[in-house]
């Protein structure tokens, strides 16, 4: 009774990813096909070979390289900037006495809490007034420190033992010495969580490098996705083998590192 | 720093906004009080964009709940190829909301794969595709953000289940407790501040809803899918009423506010979401 019980169990959790997985099993499989698929037509499907030509065509029919080059520019930029200044900032709060210390931790808390439409208007006023509308120091700027990443980083860094960088204080190293020979080589654990967590956050971003950037040469991955209809009356095949290479550094990063971005995901919700 | 002349000094100053006329044509701002405030509740176009929005809310987040929950529970079982199956319903979750959404827009097309199964169990379809039916599009929408996000809400509930000592169930087991006995009196008092922390992360990310709606619907057929962050868009970005827009976005952030207060109060403030 035990076992036919578990059997039926373990089936139905089968059929539940297979619901799961389902649409991105779609995605990748319809962009193998040089017109759009349906079900409804099975034995079409059969008829038709798969080709890698919808990936090609990607490429030669729209900016589609440039729009990738964008996506990695700005997601490795911010992720690079986050290591720095959240590895500076989270340092600072885990070991330095300065004024007003206690409150403005509360106020990187308090920013992790915000709901980020809020920032929709002000911060569109705020790039135009800067002057950097449609670059890529709007892409990039507001987002190169993360009150995630630096709640990360004071958690790791206060429980590092105080010695080495004592030691190394007495040696007469300089605070940036001490911070990036002794504290941040044993940090690797937090900053592997920082950094894929940035990267994974920036590259599947829409909202603000939609409403930041106006011309095609500025557009991420996502974005021009998102916009992808306007080109021409969706043409699915090549849609999705774009939204394919979308997904596919995802997909990587997942394989290799699903352990550092299941402890991301769930002590920055659980500090909340 | 930077923290605070991107995230807190915009906060500031769109509610100073909210209190002006500006736009575009009109840079210098006059303040104007609660003039937007009040416009606001009798902008027809605002209030079905708050009841779509409140609609979305409470018409996801049960289920995303109970079958994340559901799902741990099993998940947590001696199961073979656990983590596989972990990994399988997490997947979403971190794939680009846009591509979700795109490829939804793909199955609920009318000649897409979820029509065709309605077709094949006799359930009738609407004419162009559910997404461009008053009746179906929001529904529809929900349906997917349910698909979506379950996979992460699952995994903080087993984060919350390997967490609970397993001697408690031991000592259960010895005196006799049933299945649901364990259930009822360990399992699910222990569940409790994760349960409020999904609900409150949940409810913050759902009252935020936009991107789905950007790229499945912009908001039609009929504005029955006009959310509230859609509307902050169109009308500050697109008509540039930033003005307008930002006490919008106040008006929301509030509600969010509010909900938030509430729940913690409902389930009970403190202890465990302290953890």
């Amino acid at each position: 009774m035990r076992k036919i019980g578990r059997i039926a169990l373990f089936v139905f959790l089968i059929l539940v990813l297979l619901g799961t997985l389902f649409p991105l099993i779609w995605m990748f499989y319809s962009s193998l096909f040089s017109h759009t698929i349906s079900l409804a037509s099975l034995a079409d499907i059969f008829k038709q070979k798969l080709t890698l030509k919808n990936y090609a065509e990607v490429f030669s029919q729209i900016p589609f390289g440039k729009f990738l080059f964008n996506s990695v520019f700005v997601a490795v930029v911010v992720t690079l900037g986050n290591l720095f200044f959240c590895s500076l900032v989270g340092y600072a709060f885990a070991r330095k006495r300065f004024p007003c210390k206690k409150s403005l931790f509360v106020s990187v808390v308090l920013v992790l809490m915000i709901p980020v439409h809020i920032l929709i208007i002000p911060l569109f006023i705020l790039i135009k007034f800067f002057g950097w509308y449609d670059t890529y120091l709007a892409l990039i700027a507001p987002w190169l420190v993360s009150p995630l990443g630096i709640f990360l980083m004071r958690q790791y860094i206060e429980v590092l033992p105080k010695d080495l960088e004592e030691a190394a204080r007495i040696d007469g190293a300089g605070e940036f010495k001490i911070l990036f020979r002794v504290v941040l080589p044993l940090c690797k654990p937090a900053l592997a969580v920082v950094a894929i967590q940035v990267f994974l956050a920036n590259w599947n971003s829409f909202l603000f490098p939609f409403i930041l950037t106006s011309s095609e040469n500025m557009r991420t991955v996502p974005v021009a996705l998102a916009l992808f209809q306007g080109y021409q009356t969706i043409d699915w095949p090549r849609l999705f083998a774009a939204s394919g290479l979308a997904t596919l550094p995802v997909l990587i990063l997942f394989l290799f590192f699903q352990r550092q971005i299941v402890a991301g995901l769930t002590t920055g919700a659980l500090k909340q | 720093m930077t923290l605070i002349l991107f995230w807190l000094f915009p906060l500031i100053y769109s509610l100073y906004l909210s209190f002006t006329d500006y736009t575009v044509l009109n840079p210098y701002p006059n303040f104007i009080g609660v003039q937007n405030y009040l416009n606001l509740f009798s902008d027809p176009d605002f209030l079905t964009a708050l009841k779509n929005t409140s609609l979305f809310v409470a018409g996801t987040i049960p289920f995303t709940t109970i079958i994340a929950l559901f799902l741990a529970l099993i998940v947590n079982q001696k199961i073979p190829l656990k983590d596989f199956f972990r990994a399988g319903f997490f997947l979403p979750s971190i794939t680009s909301m846009v591509v979700i959404a795109l490829i939804f827009t793909n199955l609920y097309s009318k000649d897409g794969y979820l029509t065709f199964l309605c077709h094949l169990l006799g359930i009738p379809t609407p004419e162009k595709g559910f997404l461009f039916s008053t009746s179906t599009a929001l529904p529809s929408i929900m349906l997917m953000d349910v698909w979506v996000s379950f996979g992460y809400y699952l995994i903080l509930y087993l984060a919350a289940l390997q967490a609970i000592p397993q001697e408690l169930y031991e000592a259960a087991e010895i005196s006799g407790a049933s299945f649901w006995q364990k259930f009822r009196y360990i399992t699910l008092p222990y569940l409790r501040p994760m349960t409020l922390l999904i609900v409150l992360l949940n409810t913050i990310r759902s009252f935020q809803i936009f991107i789905e709606i950007f790229v499945m619907t912009k908001g039609g057929p009929l504005n029955s899918t006009l959310t509230v962050v859609y509307s902050v868009y169109e009308n500050g970005l697109v008509r540039f009423q930033m003005g307008y827009a930002s006490a919008m976005a106040y008006v929301l952030f509030f509600i969010i506010m509010i909900f938030s207060l509430l729940q913690m109060k409902v389930f009970g403030l403190g202890k465990g979401v302290e953890e």
